[in-house]
């Protein structure tokens, strides 16, 4: 299976970049390719050298994290649509709101699975910024669009559950601090895949 | 263009979503957010509504290329251009630079966004000569890339709309119109104008001003009422009809832009027989020709607005003259005919990258 990542950044010691680190050393060690894209911001990283790294520049610094996000999304596009040129994608996985726009619009495009990880809510980070509405409606989209949604812990799935009214089924709590999460992200992957395979035939 | 063979699809904000076909041409209107807390991000986020529609269509459609009219669809286009893998062509209509500067974060974002346009796409499109340069100096853009194609006149519009004005609604009997059309803010001059006001009355009674737009008309209805009092007034909102109507029937148009990339109001007046008095500046040194078919002052200048003013109210038969010529000029070079030949052109120099 080729699996790509999606990341606002990709850096050592960022909580999502490690989640992708360690989620990505896992599918490779198993035989599965991964793709990384995320934001080039000349900070080191080190992972797996099996696993493909793509970081891109952004020239658009915008006024607020919402406007450069949605920017950095267009650039993502970009990338993805080159390496699939090459080799196909089989499931398309975004982190967080920031890659939810990237990760639907390549979905559709391409007629791809589709998984989201909300690591937190908006809800949850207290909705306050003057972009919180439109963050939020990100996140809601990323959750409604997905095959399924993963979190990481309790008080993320209520949030999911209640402010972005996402069915029970289709979210599940994988936590990262426990033994063995990366297989059980893997093992999801797998059922999508067989799911959407039974679908199209 | 879809007269000429092309299949345009138009994607746009609708306050709904729908889908509508017009003359060959298929338009798609795609909801926005209410809850952007301004139009940047408004429009960010009508951006990604607008490429998902696209990315939609294309599964029946073969798009050739995406062509974004000024930054608001810069995201959008981008977005659509790099999913799909076809050129991007970017038409800019104005500037921020231009419009309200970029001192502020918030500004220069939307600054960064046109230059974001410029650099993204194989093909640039300006709608003045001299804004041409503009844009080249302001975003760095190569020589070749960019492109002087001035916006046209629908004179169907104008020819078949029958002149009903009621003229005592505006001015007296023995008084004529002097029409000012657009936004009243700073960057449209209408101050200088209102400052040119009271000498034109001064040598020349029979002018009545009337001063069509929206924008901050209430500052300056106050001072040019307190200019010239009962010898201007504003109408507030005027049906497009009767805007032409108006036009028709106005002696002259006065056009005094401080900034204008383009400029229409020459153009649709000229498509009424009626000539411009307009600043020389932007689009205007292209759309006026001074003595010929319109008079040009110097911009931001009152003196030299009144002196214009009232060599056309001198002398009407060389102002009717001038309205003619102004007419047949746009027939000649304002066709949207000629105008969408040219943009196809462009498009196959940006398909052909």
């Amino acid at each position: 299976m080729r699996v790509l990542l999606l990341s606002r950044r990709f850096t050592d010691g960022e909580d999502i970049s490690e989640y992708c680190k360690h989620l990505s050393s896992h599918l490779v060690e198993n035989g599965h390719d991964v793709t990384i894209i995320s934001f080039e911001d000349e900070t080191d990283y080190s992972v797996d050298e099996r696993v493909e790294v793509k970081r891109t520049p952004l020239h658009f610094e915008g006024d607020s994290l919402y406007n450069w996000a949605m920017m950095l999304n267009n650039e993502i596009k970009r990338v993805a649509r080159e390496l699939e040129e090459n080799d196909s994608f089989d499931l398309i996985h975004a982190n967080d709101w920031v890659t939810v726009p990237g990760g639907v619009t390549l979905a559709k495009h391409l007629e791809k699975p589709f998984v989201v990880t909300v690591h937190s809510t908006e809800n949850e980070r207290g909705f306050s910024g003057e972009h919180a509405p439109l963050i939020s409606e990100l996140e809601w989209q990323g959750a409604f669009e997905a095959d399924r949604v993963f979190v990481n812990r309790y008080e993320t799935m209520q949030s999911v559950l209640h402010d972005l009214d996402v069915p029970d089924d289709k979210v599940m709590t994988v936590d990262p601090l426990e033994h063995g999460w990366e297989s059980r992200i893997l093992e999801n992957y797998k059922e999508v895949l067989n799911r959407k395979r039974k679908v199209s035939n | 263009m879809a007269d000429q063979g092309h299949e345009p699809v138009v994607i746009t904000y609708g306050e709904k979503e729908d889908t509508e076909h017009r003359e060959g041409v298929e338009i798609h209107r795609v909801t926005s957010t209410d809850s952007a807390s301004d139009t940047l991000s408004w429009a960010m986020h009508l951006g990604h509504q607008m490429e998902k529609k696209a990315v939609e269509l294309a599964g029946n459609h073969d798009f050739d290329l995406v062509h974004a009219h000024d930054w608001m669809a810069v995201s959008a286009s981008s977005g659509i251009k790099n999913t799909l893998d076809i050129p991007m062509v970017f038409t800019v209509h104005s500037t921020q630079k231009g419009r309200d500067g970029i001192d502020s974060d918030y500004q220069r974002a939307i600054h960064n966004l046109e230059w974001y346009g410029t650099y993204e796409a194989d093909q640039v499109i300006t709608v003045g000569r001299e804004f041409s340069e503009e844009v080249k100096h302001t975003f760095d853009v190569p020589d070749d890339k960019v492109n002087y194609i001035p916006n046209g006149v629908d004179l169907e519009k104008f020819d078949s709309h029958t002149n009903n004005l009621n003229y005592n609604d505006y001015a007296l009997d023995w008084e004529k119109i002097v029409l000012f059309v657009g936004r009243m803010y700073p960057q449209k001059g209408p101050g200088h104008l209102i400052e040119a006001m009271p000498h034109i009355i001064d040598r020349n009674p029979e002018a009545k001003f009337v001063m069509v737009g929206s924008g901050s008309t209430d500052h300056y209805r106050r001072i040019a009422r307190s200019e010239v009092d009962e010898k201007v007034y504003f109408p507030g909102y005027v049906s497009d009809k009767e805007l032409l109507s108006l036009m028709k029937t106005a002696e002259m148009t006065v056009a005094p832009s401080v900034y204008e990339p383009f400029g229409i109001v020459p153009l649709e007046a000229a498509a009424c027989e009626t000539p411009t008095v307009g600043s020389y500046t932007g689009g205007m040194k292209d759309t006026i020709v001074h003595e010929y078919t319109g008079l040009h002052t110097y911009p931001a200048d009152s003196d030299s607005i009144a002196h214009q003013v009232e060599r056309a109210m001198n002398d009407p038969g060389w102002t009717d003259w001038l309205g003619d010529n102004a007419r047949e000029r746009v027939e000649d070079n304002f066709r949207w005919e000629q105008i969408s030949a040219w943009t196809t052109g462009i498009y196959s120099k940006a398909v052909k990258r």
